[in-house]
């Protein structure tokens, strides 16, 4: 056994420049690795809050950016009267938004006063949240995203300018940044602020982009996905019903389909890593015939053999695949590079479950690296090795 | 004198397994390389046919796209505080103003058969929109009429979206119950406007049941800077906003640039992955090959010819590797579908294009893995120059 050990030393370091560049050829890939599922896990993350919500989003059949009037709420809540199933319904519009004089573009949202609350609950808002949010017209809640970026806080009187009527500054007051929330770029205000910005302007008010409509059982969702829009066949605003996952999904997949490309690309880099790892060991094999031949001469088995090649190539890539694991996971929960925005999906973060699998996928490469080598040299003829030298 | 390059090719073979496995490596990072510079060419292929400086696009004041601006008719009227600045239709003796209409109409993309849909910009103009926005030209069939229901489409998305055939009925209007014929296909040389579908201003404004146009485009005359005539349009008479064409397009494409972005910058670590792959193998076949080059130093090779002789290995496994993965990403391409659509980042429309694998894309491709090759050789290049004679020689 100590043999062993000692032999696995040795060979690791007699060629330190070539484990080093094995060490990289995998550490790099697994990083790519580690990196592209975060990002994949971050879109899976927020797609499965919103599953989890049991909503229903509802919008104007044939396009989203046609309104809704607003009284196709009464006629949604109307199909369950008894709120046990469809819990609370909340119209929303989307306004857009920019600060006064900077271009980045805010989403900013009028939700209806009453009902966002309990539409809304992953929000968490605390009881003083709550009671300003009722009480003051203007209240706004800023996602955690642009308030940090801004430098928005409770209690700040803020000025935006929404990108659609009555397109010129509205006055807010923050009372909440929402840290609780999964989607912490969204900005939402009260609805009766702007009807009543909208009726100053002369612009037609009363329409809603599109509402949410929380369930209370995934079989509820399911079944009044469809009650609803069957209720409004027919009429002038017919109604197109998602559940939110894949009303948010299509919305993702519109813009690059990132998830899908990214989980391409960490196939791809996998594949990488295991041709560069299997590139060494061959070459490892190639240089050591004569080695592994005397060995097996001096009585050493076969077994010996296939495990000692195997262990150093999983040993070689395990230890590519920690650095290339450990590298993304500090950067990016330590350093300032934490604060990394990825547009639609939120602040990049490293789980250490991604790392961990990062690390188990090393492993395999490592595994499937020394297998043709260690068995050649388990099944190598020790003379015909011995003569074939030179 | 440098070496025969017979004497690199052969020596690829010599160590069959190595060479083989680094060409893989190879292949799969120009693979991702080439589909990345395909989407990046396609997308600012597109872009680049919009960079009219002299179209401006006039929106209402904190609009940043046409969908969410609304200009009623008597504040279009302030444009004609442009006049000067506008350039005259020739025939007519106006000034070239073309009021617009965006809508959007969700359409059934025909690279899944149907299962998905995106949001597709319809346009209503006036028969000025034509000599406004001047590289549109009529491929198929004809123009629209004016006041009738009837619509042009473009010819990226009559490629990419079911129903949008000559002759085929599209349903519009805001309860999708107006059926617009469709009369005629149209070119825009690639510009993002190949994917909207062009209707009569007044009809379609009906149809919506809108009363306002969502912008006015204008063309300048050369004579007047597009940066002070956007101040004039910005200024207190008028109080609108405008951007050159340039400029408004490039904004819709911000997010997908952040994607691709992101996307570089991990292809990038990829190719120094490649590198270093690169550098393994050849310092590996330097190390073997010790006494030859040894041997080829006492014979008159100058260190430097040996060098270069590495580096050219190098480059030959790149290059083959190369190549095989612009042909990986090309077979990918055939079997996925080169069709792609995006989203604007705030007009909500799609912008259908097509990534092919361009001779330019090739070359690039080629030529940036060359230039891995050629870091990856460099170590292992200099060292093989280095070699001593005579205890190369002795040894073993």
């Amino acid at each position: 056994m100590n043999l062993r050990l000692v032999y696995l030393h040795r060979n690791l370091t007699r060629n330190v420049r070539r484990s080093l560049l094995t060490c990289a050829a995998v550490g790099l890939p697994i990083m790519i690795y580690v990196l592209s599922m975060s990002v994949v896990h971050g879109v899976d993350k927020f797609l499965d809050n919103s599953a989890k919500q049991l909503r229903i989003v509802v919008t104007q059949k044939t396009s989203i950016v046609n309104p809704l009037p607003e009284g196709h709420r009464k006629k949604i809540e109307a199909l369950d009267e008894s709120k046990q199933r469809l819990t609370s319904v909340c119209g929303v519009q989307w306004i857009g938004g920019q600060r006064e004089n900077d271009p980045t573009p805010l989403s900013v949202m009028a939700a209806d006063a009453d009902s966002f609350v309990s539409t809304m609950p992953e929000y968490e808002l605390t009881q003083d949240e709550i009671d300003a949010w009722q009480k003051d017209r203007q209240a706004i809640i800023i996602g955690s995203g642009p308030a940090g970026q801004l430098g928005w806080k409770i209690g700040d009187r803020v000025s935006i300018v929404p990108t659609l009527p009555p397109y010129r500054a509205m006055e807010f007051h923050v009372i909440s940044t929402a840290p609780k929330a999964p989607d912490n770029q969204s900005i939402f205000f009260r609805k009766d602020y702007l009807n009543e910005e909208l009726k100053k302007d002369g612009f037609p008010e009363g329409q809603v982009s599109f509402f949410f409509v929380k369930c209370a059982t995934k079989k509820d969702l399911d079944e009044f996905r469809e009650k609803i829009d069957a209720a409004f066949a027919g009429s002038l605003d017919e109604t197109r019903s998602l559940d939110e996952k894949t009303f948010m999904n299509e919305f993702i997949a519109q813009q690059f389909d990132l998830p899908k490309n990214l989980a391409i690309l960490s196939g791809l880099t996998v594949f990488v890593a295991i041709m560069a790892a299997m590139n060494t060991m061959s070459m490892n094999f190639r240089d050591r015939i004569a080695e592994m031949a005397t060995l097996k001469s001096l009585g050493f088995s076969g077994g010996f053999a296939f495990s000692l090649i195997q262990t150093e190539s999983l040993l070689l890539c395990s230890l590519g695949g920690l650095v290339g694991a450990i590298v993304p996971f500090v950067v990016f929960t330590y350093t300032p590079a934490r604060d990394f925005q990825v547009p639609l999906i939120q602040t990049l973060v490293v789980e250490w479950v991604t790392c961990m699998k990062a690390l188990g996928i090393a492993v395999f490469i490592g595994l499937v690296a020394g297998v043709w080598p260690s068995w050649m040299a388990m099944r190598m003829h020790v003379v015909r090795a011995l003569r074939n030298l030179e | 004198m440098a070496l025969p390059l017979s004497y690199n090719w052969r020596n690829l073979f010599v160590r069959r397994t190595t060479t083989a496995l680094t060409i893989l490596v190879i292949a799969a990072v120009v693979g991702v390389l080439s589909w990345m510079l395909g989407f990046w060419t396609a997308l600012s292929g597109s872009l680049s046919f919009a960079q009219d400086q002299h179209k401006l696009i006039v929106l209402r004041q904190a609009s940043t796209s046409e969908t969410n601006s609304a200009i009623p008719p008597e504040e279009s009227n302030k444009l004609s505080q442009l006049d000067r600045e506008v350039a005259l239709d020739p025939t007519s003796g106006q000034p070239l103003k073309s009021p617009e209409m965006i809508v959007q109409v969700s359409l059934p993309r025909m690279s899944d058969g149907g299962r998905t849909r995106a949001n597709v910009a319809v346009r209503g103009l006036t028969d000025d929109g034509f000599k406004v926005h001047r590289n549109v030209r009529i491929i198929e069939g004809r123009a629209f009429q004016q006041g009738q229901l009837e619509v042009i489409v473009g010819e990226s998305i009559s490629r990419q979206f079911i129903g949008l055939k000559m002759g085929d009925t599209l349903d519009l209007g805001y309860s999708g119950n107006r059926g617009y014929k469709i009369v005629g296909v149209f070119s825009a040389g690639g510009a993002p406007m190949e994917s909207e579908v062009w209707g009569p201003l007044t009809t379609l404004m009906n149809a919506y049941q809108r009363n306002a146009y969502s912008s006015v485009v204008l063309r300048l005359d050369d004579k007047f800077n597009a940066a002070d005539v956007i101040r004039k349009v910005e200024g207190p008479t008028i109080q609108l906003t405008a951007q050159t064409e340039a400029q408004y397009w490039d904004a819709q494409a911000k997010n997908v640039r952040t994607y691709l972005f992101i996307v570089s910058g991990l292809v990038g670590v990829m190719c120094v992955a490649a590198a270093f792959s690169i550098a393994n193998t050849m310092y590996s076949s330097v190390a073997a090959r010790s006494r030859e080059f040894a041997m080829l130093r006492t014979i008159g090779f100058s260190g430097r010819a040996i060098m270069v002789s590495i580096m050219i290995e190098a480059v030959f496994l790149s290059v083959i590797g190369g190549l095989l993965g612009c042909a990986g990403a090309y077979i990918y391409l055939q079997i996925m579908g080169r069709t792609k659509d995006m989203f604007g980042a705030s007009t909500f429309t799609t912008m259908a294009f097509e990534i092919s694998m361009t001779p330019m894309i090739v070359v690039y491709s080629l030529g940036a893995v060359t230039l891995v090759g050629l870091l990856g050789a460099l170590t292992p290049g200099i060292r093989a120059a280095k070699i001593r004679v005579v205890e190369a020689l002795r040894e073993a």
